[in-house]
This record gives C-alpha cells, structure tokens and sequence, in this order.
C-alpha cells in the first residue's frame, strides 16, 4: 500500500472515478424510475436504459479491476477479527456490509433490468412481449423494484455515514485517495493495512 | 392501515398475476433509511455522554 509520510493511498485514482460515476449514474436511475411513481411525468424510459446500460458496463470494469488487479478478499470477506470485533484492516465490517448489500442491490437491478430490456424493447433489441409468460415478466419486475427500493435505503445510510463528522476522513479519501493513518488508528489495524488485509 | 406489498395485472384468461412490487413501499423503504439514521444519531448521542462521563 503506497505511503507518504503519514499518509496511506486509500483509493486509486480510478477506483474514485468508479465510485462516483457509480453514484451519478445510480441517481439518474432512480429519479428516473421514480419520479413518475410519485406524478412527475416525463419520457424517463430513453434515459434510464442508456443510463441502466452504463452502470452495467462499469459494474463489469470495476468487477475485472477487483479481480485481477486488487484483493477481493480485502472488501469480501468476512473473518474472524471482524466478528470478534477487533480492529478492522482496510475495511470495517460496517463498510463490509455496506458494499455487500449494494453488491445485492445493483446485481439484481443489472440482471433483472437486462432481461426486462426485451419486454420494453430498445433500438438494439426489437420488443417481445410474449418472450415469457406475464408471471416471469411480473417475477423480474418484483425484483427490479425491490432493488431499487433497497437503492433508496442504502443511500440514505450511506449518504449519512458519509457525512458523519468522525467518518468524514473515510469520505475526504474517497475523494483526495489519501487517508492519514491517524484517522484510520480508531478503528483500524494498521499492521493489517499495511498488509494489504 | 392495509399496505399492498405488491402491484397485480391480470392476463388475458382474467386471472391475477404480479406486476411488481407496490408503490406504497417506496415510503417504507425512506422512512426505514430516515429510522436508521435517527436510532444511529441517538445511539451516538447517548455514547458520547457516556464516554464524557467516564472520562470526567
């Protein structure tokens, strides 16, 4: 893990571009699904699926990054220390969960909304109604909308722990990339951190 | 107060099929978030007053 003086790069340059793209593109989908919901009528249906199919190739980006260019481990695992409650290494179990439930979250709003594609129809893909039976269309519906519920929840929270004044050191790294390792001393084993845990 | 939890169609033989998940959620899931926040900020509050405490 780079280090300058007291400081340690939390997230690469690109790895910032990713979440923030991410939080952009995440906004667009939801106010474009949900304005409507709540009588702000507007042609949402162009927006959100161009905006639904660059979140999908950006989630793919980020995965191949995760994969083959960082440890997986690092944010995916949950071991021992995290449930003993001893210090953290790079990630707290909070932020842990946080990225799993919107592991969960996107996941199933890319699949689900991928598949709906051919139900609405887009210039790439001629509509068909009929592919599946009303029950299948009804099905990933369900859980196209329960994503985007679970949306709203997370970023409430998120949003809010972000914010925090005694959290606040995690948001200023994620958008400088550095983070000093007095920040990180509370809550964190730096040992671990400098291992990379 | 009866919530829906989901949102029905009918085909075309008239029988009922799920559309979706109900709208009447998109609440439930703000005021989850906003009930979160606030149990935290309450949660902190009384910590910080315990800390001071034994701290003083």
């Amino acid at each position: 893990m780079a280090q300058h003086n007291d400081r340690i790069l939390r997230h690469a340059g690109i790895d910032r571009l990713f979440h923030w793209l991410m939080a952009a593109i995440m906004t667009v989908l939801l106010v474009t699904s949900l304005l409507p919901v709540i009588g702000v009528h507007f042609a949402w249906y162009t927006i959100h699926w161009v905006a639904g199919l660059l979140l999908t190739a950006v989630i793919l980006l980020h995965i191949v990054r995760a994969l083959f260019w960082q440890r997986p481990a690092t944010m995916l695992t949950l071991n021992g220390d995290d449930l003993a409650g001893r210090r953290a290494g790079k990630y707290t179990l909070p932020q842990k969960l946080m990225h799993l439930a919107w592991t969960v979250a996107v996941l199933v709003a890319i699949v689900t909304g991928l598949l709906l594609l051919r139900k609405a129809g887009v210039p790439f893909l001629a509509r068909d109604p009929y592919a599946r039976p009303l029950a299948i269309w009804g099905f990933l519906t369900l859980l196209h909308d329960l994503a985007a519920l679970l949306s709203v929840f997370l970023i409430l929270v998120h949003v809010y722990f972000g914010i925090l004044p005694e959290k606040r050191a995690y948001l200023r790294a994620m958008v400088r990339g550095w983070i000093a390792r007095g920040d990180l001393k509370a809550e964190h084993d730096l040992e671990r951190v400098d291992r990379g845990d | 107060m009866n919530m829906n939890i989901l949102r029905y169609g009918h085909d075309s033989f008239g029988e009922r099929v799920v559309n979706g998940a109900s709208w009447e959620l998109l609440p439930v899931a703000f005021w989850t978030g906003v009930a979160v926040i606030v149990a935290h900020l309450v949660y902190r509050a009384f910590s910080r007053r315990r800390a001071r405490k034994g701290g003083g």
